[in-house]
C-alpha cells in the first residue's frame, strides 16, 4: 500500500520557483528519502501535501485520500517537523507539548514523556530562551508525541549536534520499525544514506530520479586526491572508471566509479604523501544524473 | 476549546494594558471636567467662538459642555477611536500572527480545519472586546456618576457603549478580513489601521463639508455619532443593520478567503 501517492503535483508562485509534474509514491513502512539542493521545491511539495499551500495541478493522495479534501483527517496520524521551527515565544516548552497534544483525541503523555528523557529537553525553559537546537528538540517531540504512522522530516538535522542526531535517528528507525513510514527530506547525502530505504532526487522543481539507495551506492562516485612524492605519469591513473582526472602541481585528483580495489591497488604503487577520498557532494550527483540524461 | 483558550492567554496581557489605559483616559479626563465646571458656562462661550472646523476636530459637537454628561459626550470620540482601533488592530493580528510569527506550520498541520481554527480565534477575539467594552462602560458610568448632579445618565452611557460595541465587532472583522486576504501578514496589521485613520478623518471631512454629506456611509463613524446617540436619539435602526449586513459579509469573507489562499510561509 502506498502511503503517499503524488501525482503530476503541479504548484507555481507568479512566475518564480514551485515545483512542476511531480509524481512518486512512497510505500507502507520504508524511509523515504527527498533529496536536493536549497530551492529546488522539497518544502514547497512538503507543504502542499500538508495541505498549507495549494495545488496549481495534479494532485496527491495520503493513506489513499486527497491530501486537500482530507487534510484534518490525515492530519491526525501525521507528524511533521519543519525545517525552520517556530513557536509560540511566550510558551514553556511544557506547555507548548501539552497545547500540541491537546488537538489529539488520544493520551500523548507517556509518549511525550519519554520523548523528552530522549531528547534530554528542558521543559521548564521558556521558548523564547532556547537555541536553535533546543527548539528543533522541541519539534521532534512535539512532532512525535502522538505516535503518527507518518513521519514528515523536512531538513530535520540542522542545528542538532552529532549525539543528538544519532539519538533522533535512533529514534527514527525504532518508529519505523514500529510501522511508522517516514519521509525524509535533506540536501545532505550522508544522512539519507545512513537511513533511507529510496530516495528522489528533485532538481528544480523537477523528479530527477527516484532510486533505491542500494543503486544509488554503485552508481556513486569517489573523489579521490592524491599528493604525490615524484611526477606521475599522466596516462598511469588513466583506467576505466576514472573521470575529471587533474593534474595540478604534485596532486592528482579524478572521480572515480567502480570497484575502488583496483584504484587502491594503483594508488599503492606511487609514492604518496597524502591521500583524500571523499563521497561527492550532492552537485556531483546531480552531474552524474544529468550526464545520463543527456 | 484548546485553540480558543491560547488565544484569551496570548491576548490577555495586551488586553490589561489597553484596559488600564481606557480606565487612565477615563478618570483623567472626567477629573478635568471637576476643574472646568467651576467655569462651565464660560467654556462653552468659549468652544462656541471656535470656527466650526476646529469644533469638528475637536469634536466638540453640541454638548452642553457645563453638565458631566455633555462633557463626556464630547470625550466619546476618543473612546470611539481607542475601542476601533484595540478591535481593528485585534482582528488583523489574530489572524494573522500565525504567518507572522511562523507558528503556521505547527497549528495548521494539526488536525483541525482552518475554519475550525479561526472560529475560536474569532470568538477569542470577541470576549476581549466585550471585555473591553464593559470595562470602558464601568469606568465611564462611575466617572460621570461622581460629576453628574444628580440627573440620569445611566441609558445615555449605555446607548453609547452600544454604539462603541457595533463598532468594534465592525472593526474586528475588518481587520480579520484584511488578515484573511491578505498574502503579507505583517502589513495586515497596518492595512486596517489605515482603513480606520481613513474612515476617521472622512467622518471629520464630512462634519466640514455638508455637500458630501451622502459619503457618511463610507465612514463608520459617522453611524453612531454620539451627538445623535445620546440624550434619548438611541442607535439610528438603518445604520444598526448596514453595520450587521457588513459584519456578516465580513466574517463571511474572513472564513472564505482564508480557506482558499496559500499561508504565507
Amino acid at each position: 500500500m502506498n502511503v503517499i501517492e503524488i501525482n503530476n503535483l503541479t504548484k507555481t508562485y507568479g512566475n518564480a520557483r514551485g515545483i512542476t509534474d511531480l509524481s512518486f509514491h512512497v510505500e507502507e513502512g520504508e524511509i523515504f528519502g527527498f533529496i536536493g539542493p536549497n530551492g529546488a521545491g522539497k518544502s514547497t511539495t512538503i507543504r502542499t501535501i500538508l495541505s498549507l499551500i495549494y495545488p496549481t495541478g495534479g494532485s496527491a493522495k495520503i493513506f489513499g485520500k486527497d491530501c486537500i479534501d482530507f487534510a484534518p483527517e490525515i492530519a491526525k496520524e501525521i507528524g511533521y517537523l519543519p525545517s525552520e521551527v517556530f513557536y509560540y515565544d511566550n510558551m514553556k516548552v511544557i506547555d507548548l507539548l501539552k497545547y500540541s497534544a491537546s488537538f489529539y483525541k488520544k493520551d500523548c503523555k507517556k509518549r511525550m514523556n519519554e520523548l523528552v528523557e530522549i531528547m534530554d529537553l528542558d521543559i521548564t525553559k521558556k521558548i523564547d530562551d532556547l537555541s536553535l537546537g533546543n527548539k528543533k528538540k522541541v519539534g521532534i517531540v512535539q512532532g512525535l508525541l502522538h505516535e503518527p504512522k507518518l513521519i514528515i522530516l523536512d531538513e530535520p538535522t540542522s542545528g542538532l549536534d552529532p549525539l543528538m542526531q544519532q539519538r533522533f535517528f535512533d529514534l527514527l528507525l525504532e518508529e519505523n520499525k514500529k510501522g511508522a513510514t517516514i519521509l525524509f527530506s535533506s540536501h545532505i547525502l550522508s544522512e539519507v544514506q545512513r537511513l533511507c530505504d529510496r530516495v528522489a532526487i528533485i532538481k528544480e522543481g523537477k523528479i530527477v530520479t527516484v532510486e533505491k539507495i542500494s543503486n544509488l551506492k554503485e552508481n556513486n562516485y569517489k573523489k579521490i586526491k592524491i599528493e604525490t612524492r615524484n611526477a606521475v605519469d599522466r596516462d598511469y591513473f588513466n583506467i576505466t572508471g576514472v573521470n575529471d582526472l587533474t593534474f595540478k602541481d604534485s596532486t592528482i585528483s579524478f572521480l572515480f566509479r567502480g570497484d575502488i580495489n583496483t584504484v587502491l591497488k594503483k594508488i599503492a604503487e606511487v609514492d604518496i604523501t597524502n591521500l583524500w577520498i571523499e563521497e561527492p557532494d550532492l552537485e556531483e550527483i546531480f552531474m552524474h544524473y544529468y550526464e545520463k540524461e543527456d | 476549546m484548546n485553540i480558543f483558550l491560547n488565544e484569551l492567554k496570548a491576548h490577555r496581557k495586551s488586553l490589561i494594558i489597553w484596559c488600564i489605559g481606557i480606565i487612565f483616559f477615563v478618570v483623567s479626563d472626567m477629573a478635568k471636567y471637576a476643574g472646568l465646571s467651576t467655569s462651565g458656562q464660560s467654556l462653552n462661550e468659549l468652544l462656541a467662538g471656535m470656527p466650526k472646523s476646529l469644533q469638528a476636530i475637536m469634536g466638540t459637537g453640541n454638548f452642553d459642555l457645563s453638565t458631566a454628561i455633555g462633557y463626556f459626550g464630547m470625550l466619546t470620540i476618543y473612546l470611539y477611536l481607542m475601542a476601533t482601533v484595540h478591535a481593528a488592530m485585534l482582528g488583523a493580528n489574530i489572524i494573522s500572527k500565525e504567518e507572522r510569527d511562523k507558528t503556521a506550520e505547527f497549528l495548521f498541520v494539526k488536525p483541525v480545519s482552518r475554519s475550525k481554527i479561526i472560529f475560536p480565534k474569532l470568538l477569542a477575539a470577541l470576549v476581549n472586546i466585550v471585555i473591553f467594552n464593559i470595562i470602558t462602560w464601568v469606568s465611564s458610568f462611575y466617572m460621570v456618576k461622581i460629576f453628574s448632579k444628580g440627573e440620569s445618565v445611566s441609558s445615555d452611557i449605555a446607548s453609547i457603549m452600544a454604539a462603541i460595541f457595533i463598532l468594534q465587532i465592525l472593526f474586528l472583522v475588518i481587520g480579520s478580513a484584511i488578515a484573511a486576504v491578505s498574502k503579507n501578514p505583517k502589513r495586515a496589521v497596518s492595512i486596517s489601521t489605515g482603513i480606520l485613520l481613513i474612515t476617521y478623518i472622512l467622518s471629520i471631512v464630512i462634519d466640514l463639508n455638508e455637500n458630501i454629506e451622502y459619503m457618511k456611509y463610507l465612514s463608520p463613524f459617522k453611524y453612531f455619532e454620539s451627538k445623535n446617540v445620546m440624550f434619548g436619539g438611541g442607535l439610528d435602526p438603518v445604520f444598526v443593520v448596514l453595520s450587521l449586513v457588513m459584519i456578516g459579509v465580513l466574517t463571511m469573507g474572513t472564513f472564505v478567503f482564508y480557506n482558499k489562499r496559500d499561508l504565507n510561509l
